[in-house]
């Protein structure tokens, strides 16, 4: 059957053995992106993993695994392998699906078990109270020499591997779509700017259809010192020059607009000005402005300061500025001032500074995306779980009840009953329906 | 307080897996009922411990924000689920386990089954109480103040659960079938055992990993980073269905499924533990 190439090849796609192959094989590339660390520069591999296999991991993709051949190679075949799947055998579970189970099909079913009433009790009232009980719904073919009861459970039960497959396929399709529709970019803006374009990528710039202004950028702690509570930046949206929406952006928070999502991404201070600070010593007592990032000479050759970098609230307690001092020819070292608790943090060297003032203003950065394919993701997350629950929690099963006189004037039944799954499930109701019958019966 | 009551929850579970050893090894009926009425005991108490912690998240919650409004309330109540860092991931685990056994293998949960489950609790706990973990309550940080916290954390651990009960009946199949014992479940049972916490645990593990998807695209914009935890979760979901198609499709039974199982579970032990300390990532508040 399968030495014709082109039906060689459909049962190799439609094969599990293949599906189980792809599976262990992503799972083991995928290992290997975690092993190695990814997306950093060449320089870095050959450090950690000696010059001749730091240049072969980086030649060979394994830099950016999962998106080098060794990932997507397997993850396409995989697809191609659960789209062959489903067209192969979804219109078959259809057809079953569609097709009730009719008396012709029940009377086939194996035999699970006899049951003979004395002449003269009438079992109908039993055997459909049992049935009830059981099996739930239930129809009657009365025939000229019998009656059968039908039922069926997990009808659909066929159409939840289906599902399922075809959930994978929305969301790999969502995963390409959002890879060539959408946009990934990113905005910084200054608390009071307002921007009309975002990166994307080191270089290149998108323009926005409107305007989008931080209007006020806050970071808030639980405590001084302890956990930061909240990041948020308060933006207006305009379109030519004309405010038409306020939104305010947090983590776990973000704001859409104009076909675009902003999420709060980092934050950071820049300095506006001169630093004033004051210092003490045992000769000295100064005044001193510092501008930023340019060392300053201390009076008398004591040594020279640079203010590095500045916090407008450093963990929760208020404004704050890093220092460098060196001491004449000594090693430079940093620390803290805090403009607001010039009692907190140590200070190296004899001398003593303390901030007057830091002129500061906030910057926030915002992810900026647009991703279509998203949708299809979760349009595949929902499908998933019906299809779970039908292939795995509803097993299918089927049953008749064949009711008939025997020649001695007797009414007898015969449970027929199948379930190509869950054995268990079914023979303990198979167990449970025969007790159920009996019951009306001398043992 | 509830660390200290938790502490002797440990040990009420250690005496479980003793009861269930004893009542194993000399067949005792009434060492396997006392064993049962323990994990009960263990099992009640740690859910009045949980549900103290979390009262206590939410009065520290409500000290920072303090609110007279229902809908307020009751969102802080969703934050504060005691889902938030390593310690609590650890006694929530430790829960899990008992809990989803009783329901999963119902009277099966006794013997050398129940043992391992209550062993594996022990440890968890034993290793929140004495590892050196910080057990201190402390308030949320914005990545976490998110509704979905509670599903996606609530829906992980009961997979990563149920396939530890798969790893458990797993290990008694392989051990059962090299050397028989009459005291152990037949092994058609624990066949059947392992598919089925492995169905749950799959589709938990499912529900993890999409309720996760989803919170990422909310907090970061991105349902899927390549993220370390991500990835192993999806290495271990990649093990698992590979463990279902051979057994519906390919008929696997016994030893091959049971192995399956253990290298699944090992790759769940990955998961929680080698991510969060070998490797670092969006996860590593965790820690």
């Amino acid at each position: 059957m399968h030495s014709h190439p082109k039906s060689w090849l459909w049962g190799t796609l439609t094969s599990i053995r293949l599906t189980v192959f792809l599976l262990l094989i992503l799972a083991a590339v995928a290992v290997i992106g975690t092993v190695v660390p990814q997306n950093q520069p060449p320089s870095h591999y050959s450090r950690y993993f000696g010059e001749v296999w730091g240049v072969l991991l980086w030649q060979g993709g394994f830099a950016n695994v999962y998106f080098s051949p060794w990932f997507l190679a397997p993850i396409s075949l995989l697809a191609l392998n659960i789209l062959s799947c489903v067209i192969h055998g979804l219109p078959q579970a259809v057809k079953r699906v569609w097709r009730p189970l009719s008396w012709g099909t029940a009377i086939a079913l194996p035999q699970r078990g006899q049951v003979t009433w004395p002449a003269g009790v009438d079992p109908r009232p039993l055997v459909t109270a049992a049935l009830s009980r059981e099996l739930g719904r239930h129809r009657l073919e009365t025939l000229p020499d019998k009656e059968i009861y039908l039922a069926e459970r997990g009808r659909f039960r066929p159409l939840g591997p289906y599902l399922i497959h075809v959930a994978l396929l929305l969301i790999l399709a969502g995963g390409l779509i959002g890879k060539f529709w959408g946009v990934d970019g990113q905005l910084a803006l200054d608390q009071g700017q307002a921007a009309g374009a975002f990166q994307v990528g080191p270089r290149t710039e998108i323009p926005l259809k409107f305007q989008v202004r931080l209007d006020k950028f806050q970071v808030s702690y639980y405590e001084p010192g302890g956990t930061p509570k909240e990041f948020r930046s308060d933006l207006t949206f305009l379109k030519d020059g004309r405010e038409v929406s306020q939104a305010t952006c947090r983590v776990n928070e973000p704001v859409s607009f104009g076909g675009l999502t902003f999420y709060q991404s980092s934050y950071g201070t820049d300095s506006m000005g001169p630093i004033l600070l004051n210092v003490q010593g045992r000769d000295l007592n100064q005044a001193l402005e510092v501008p930023f990032r340019r060392p300053v000479e201390l009076p008398g050759g004591r040594g020279r300061i640079i203010a590095m970098k500045v916090d407008g609230n450093f963990q929760g307690y208020g404004p704050a500025v890093l220092l460098a001092f060196s001491p004449g020819s000594g090693h430079p070292e940093a620390f803290w001032v805090l403009q607001d608790h010039p009692e907190l943090g140590e200070q190296p060297g004899p001398y003593r500074f303390r901030v007057e003032s830091i002129p500061f203003k906030y910057y926030s950065v915002f992810q900026v995306k647009h991703d279509p394919g998203v949708a299809w993701v979760y349009a595949g997350f929902l499908l998933f779980l019906p299809g779970l629950y039908l292939a795995f929690f509803r097993p299918a099963e089927r049953w008749a009840l064949v009711l008939a006189k025997t020649p001695q004037g007797q009414w007898q039944a015969r449970l027929l009953g199948a379930s190509p799954r869950h054995r268990e499930e079914f023979a303990a109701r198979q167990k449970r329906l025969l007790t159920g019958l009996q019951r009306g019966t001398p043992r | 307080m509830i660390s200290q009551i938790l502490g002797a929850v440990m040990l009420i579970y250690l005496l479980v897996a003793i009861l269930f050893l004893m009542a194993e090894l000399w067949s005792s009926l009434k060492l396997q009922a006392a064993g049962r009425i323990m994990l009960w005991l263990g099992l009640g108490t740690q859910t009045g411990a949980l549900l103290g912690r979390w009262a206590a998240s939410y009065r520290l919650a409500l000290g920072h924000s303090p609110s007279a409004l229902l809908g307020e309330k009751l969102r802080l109540i969703i934050l504060q689920a005691p889902l938030a860092n390593f310690y609590e991931s650890l006694i929530f685990f430790a829960w899990c386990l008992p809990a989803l056994g009783l329901l999963a293998f119902r009277r099966y949960l006794k013997g050398y089954l129940g043992a391992l489950v209550a062993v594996l609790s022990t440890l968890l706990l034993a290793y929140a109480s004495l590892g050196g973990v910080d057990s201190r309550i402390k308030p949320l940080m914005p990545a976490l103040k998110s509704n979905w916290l509670l599903i996606h954390v609530v829906t992980a651990f009961l997979g990563y659960a149920a396939f530890a009960l798969a790893f458990g009946s797993a290990l008694l199949y392989l051990l059962q079938e090299r050397r028989p014992r009459p005291s152990l479940p037949p092994l058609p049972l624990l066949d059947s055992l392992i598919y089925r916490t492995t169905v749950l645990g799959f589709l938990l593990l499912t529900l993890g990993i999409a309720t996760g998807a989803v919170w990422a695209e909310t907090a970061w914009g991105r349902y899927w980073s390549w993220d370390p935890k991500e990835t192993w979760s999806l290495i271990t979901w990649f093990i698992y269905a590979a463990l279902l198609h051979a057994r519906h499709l390919k008929g696997w039974h016994g030893r091959r499924i049971a192995w399956l199982a253990v290298l699944g579970f090992m790759a769940v032990l990955f998961t929680y533990f080698g991510v969060s300390f070998l490797l670092t990532g969006l996860h590593s508040y965790l820690t």
